[in-house]
């Protein structure tokens, strides 16, 4: 077991123990009328117990567990969410023609590297074939913005 | 409604127009995203969920759903062949032989028998849904809500056995799933449960969101790390029919990769995984040149090709009766019935015999459809193939953030999406099997409702669930499998001890 697995094990045993402490307040009723919070606390109580086994059971193998992430391995992805997250906050604001554009953008220099030529122009025509095809064509109400 | 009367609506609602339009749209579709490495048919059928939505008609729906789950079961098969990467689970084995075929310059004969293998084979599934579903269906209907809950346990449980190395990994993700499914308003007093003040979560976790988040935007975190090198087979492909030869090697191994497709698919759990990898594993235990196999062997692509597809018929059998989803991609059909308000299960044939018949046909038809759709477009597949990921990974996260927007115009949800992919990628890196989270999401609220439903009846007595003998009958085998599953872990623990 590495130690991102011993985390997750312990992350999970805190979400079971706190979601069970939520469901308690929920109100847990009793086995003949069973309340809002009888089913997500005894979930919890799996949960917590199951990461509980998981943290302990693979305790002795910390040795021998492999790292997570090769070297530089997370980097893409790591920019990639946040491209998509700057994304899904932009896209209310600008509206869906302006931030999708800024998407291909970002993620064809920051992710992919391309060349500037293939950059802007698959930025432009794809945002413009989305635009087309779901706004124009599809009728899909996708959010407004600067630009459309 | 017998059998005959009950195909014949089914295929006179499947021949009309515009299901049979739909039907090919899907199946078009399906193979056309399924075709792209990374995407398989669970991320295949969310990607595209967004359209049926728009259809309205629960038929047209589902007959275009079943024809995007064949496409992308096919698609995946024809990324193994040409590009030596699976494009989905159940085609990892088709690499080792079809990869090698396809190098030796006979990429058309596997792609062919891949073809026509999944079309004979996923019509014997069908045959087999037509005759076994209605009984089963029957005898459902003796359940109840002690029985309904002890079944799901017994489908989640099933699902986490099959589906990975580790049970209590599968156990762990099955119970997070299902206590996702709690997010949200409380079906029966109407509370708000785990909501922090947030209105989003007042409805609850969308399963589309879900859905996508972890399979197609997780998806493209794992593949952005790009370990895996693709070498596209660039030989002209030809000679897609196969001839007297390989028909007389292969057919033995259809008929035997669809037996065993058909009867693995009906567990819930990797069904058309397993039915790939043991119906390999029995072609290469009864070939007279075992050693063939790994160097190019056409009943190596036709065993287990013919075995995914079986088994993706198969699958279908325990949702449309028992309303249990046996894996990620029929979970997302189930789901996307369940929001058309057709809810799959026991009564299903009863309540809408037309859908149910209607499903069927457009089975039969869906793989004639792919059989004559695949073979003629082999060649702009492979063109599909040329475009790199650079451009497609863009292109996927717009059509995702699309579909999840477009379900109720909130930005908010493609937010979640985002966060759903993470923690998918997360999940996989850590060798968290993905699949029970979300069978277990789908089916959350059903078991809370069963489990409600049967403390009602029997005035809090839990004893209900083991003194009916269907619902004991159903915990003596959960109980029976963990008890397997700790056997095993104490097995292997003592055998490794001396050696260490």
């Amino acid at each position: 077991m590495n130690l991102w697995e011993r985390w997750t094990a312990a992350f999970l045993i805190f979400l079971g123990v706190a979601a069970a402490a939520l469901a308690y307040r929920m109100g847990f009723g009793d086995l003949h009328h069973p309340g809002p919070g009888f089913f997500p606390f005894w979930l919890s109580i799996i949960l917590a117990f199951l990461s509980f086994i998981y943290f302990f059971a693979n305790r002795r193998t910390t040795a021998s567990g492999k790292p997570l992430w090769g070297k530089g391995d997370w980097g893409r992805p790591g920019l990639a969410a946040a491209v998509m997250f700057g994304y899904t906050l932009l896209m209310g604001e600008l509206g869906f023609f302006s931030s999708s554009f800024l998407l291909f953008l970002f993620w064809l220099i920051l992710i992919e590297r391309e060349k500037w030529k293939t950059i802007g122009l698959v930025s432009l025509l794809g945002t413009l074939c989305f635009y087309l095809v779901f706004s124009f064509f599809l009728k899909v109400p996708l959010p407004r913005g600067i630009l459309f | 409604m017998d059998y005959f009367s009950g195909l014949l609506t089914g295929f006179s609602l499947a021949l009309t127009p515009y299901n049979l339009l739909f039907g090919f749209v899907g199946a078009l579709l399906g193979t056309a995203v399924g075709v792209l490495p990374g995407l398989g048919p669970a991320a295949t059928i969310s990607l595209l969920l967004p359209l049926s939505y728009a259809l309205g008609n629960p038929i047209t729906s589902i007959i275009m759903l079943a024809g995007i789950y064949y496409g992308a079961m096919y698609g995946g098969s024809t990324t193994s062949i040409l590009l030596n990467i699976p494009g989905e689970a159940a085609s990892v084995v088709t690499c080792i032989d079809g990869y090698q075929m396809a190098k030796k310059g006979r990429a058309g004969a596997a792609l062919g028998m891949a073809a026509i293998g999944s079309f004979i084979a996923g019509t014997i599934g069908v045959i087999g849904l037509t005759f076994v579903a209605p009984p089963l269906s029957a005898f459902a209907l003796k359940f109840g809500p002690p029985e309904y809950f002890s079944l799901t346990i017994l489908g989640l449980m099933l699902a986490t056995y099959l589906s990975g190395k580790s049970i209590l990994k599968g156990m762990i993700m099955a119970v997070f799933g299902l206590l996702l499914a709690t997010v949200g308003m409380d079906p029966v007093t109407g509370n708000t449960r785990y909501t922090f003040g947030f209105l989003i979560l007042e409805d609850g976790f969308d399963f589309l969101t879900l859905g996508m988040g972890l399979f197609g935007i997780g998806e493209i975190f794992l593949t952005l790390e790009g370990k895996v090198k693709a070498q596209l087979v660039t030989t002209k492909i030809t000679n897609l029919w196969p001839t007297l030869k390989d028909w007389t090697l292969s057919k033995g191994s259809v008929i035997r990769g669809s037996g065993v497709g058909f009867f693995v698919g009906l567990l819930p759990g990797g069904g058309a995984v397993i039915a790939s990898l043991l119906a390999y594993a029995v072609e290469k235990r009864l070939s007279k040149e075992p050693q063939k196999f790994g160097q190019g062997a056409l009943e190596g692509v036709a065993a287990p090709e013919s075995a995914n597809n079986a088994a993706a018929s198969a699958s279908f059998i325990p949702m449309l009766t028992l309303g249990i989803p046996g894996n990620p991609a029929i979970a997302m059909i189930f789901a996307a019935l369940l929001i058309q308000g057709v809810t799959p299960g026991p009564l299903l044939l009863k309540e809408h015999p037309n859908l149910f018949w209607g499903v069927i046909a457009s089975m039969y038809l869906g793989n004639a459809l792919l059989l004559v759709l695949n073979l003629p477009l082999v060649g702009l597949w492979v063109q599909m193939l040329k475009v790199p990921y650079s451009i497609l990974a863009p292109v996927i996260v717009l059509i995702c953030s699309i579909g999840v927007y477009s379900m109720k115009n909130d930005v908010s949800d493609v937010m979640m999406m985002v966060i759903f992919g993470v923690v998918g990628y997360f999940f996989r890196k850590l060798q968290f099997e993905l699949g029970p989270l979300l069978l277990a999401f789908v089916l959350g609220r059903i078991l809370e409702r069963s489990l409600r439903q049967a403390l009602l009846i029997s005035r809090g007595d839990v004893s209900i669930f083991i003194t009916r003998s269907i619902s004991a009958a159903f915990l003596a085998v959960v109980a029976l499998m963990i008890l397997a599953s700790i056997v095993m872990i104490l097995y292997k623990k003592m055998k490794a001890k001396p050696s260490s």
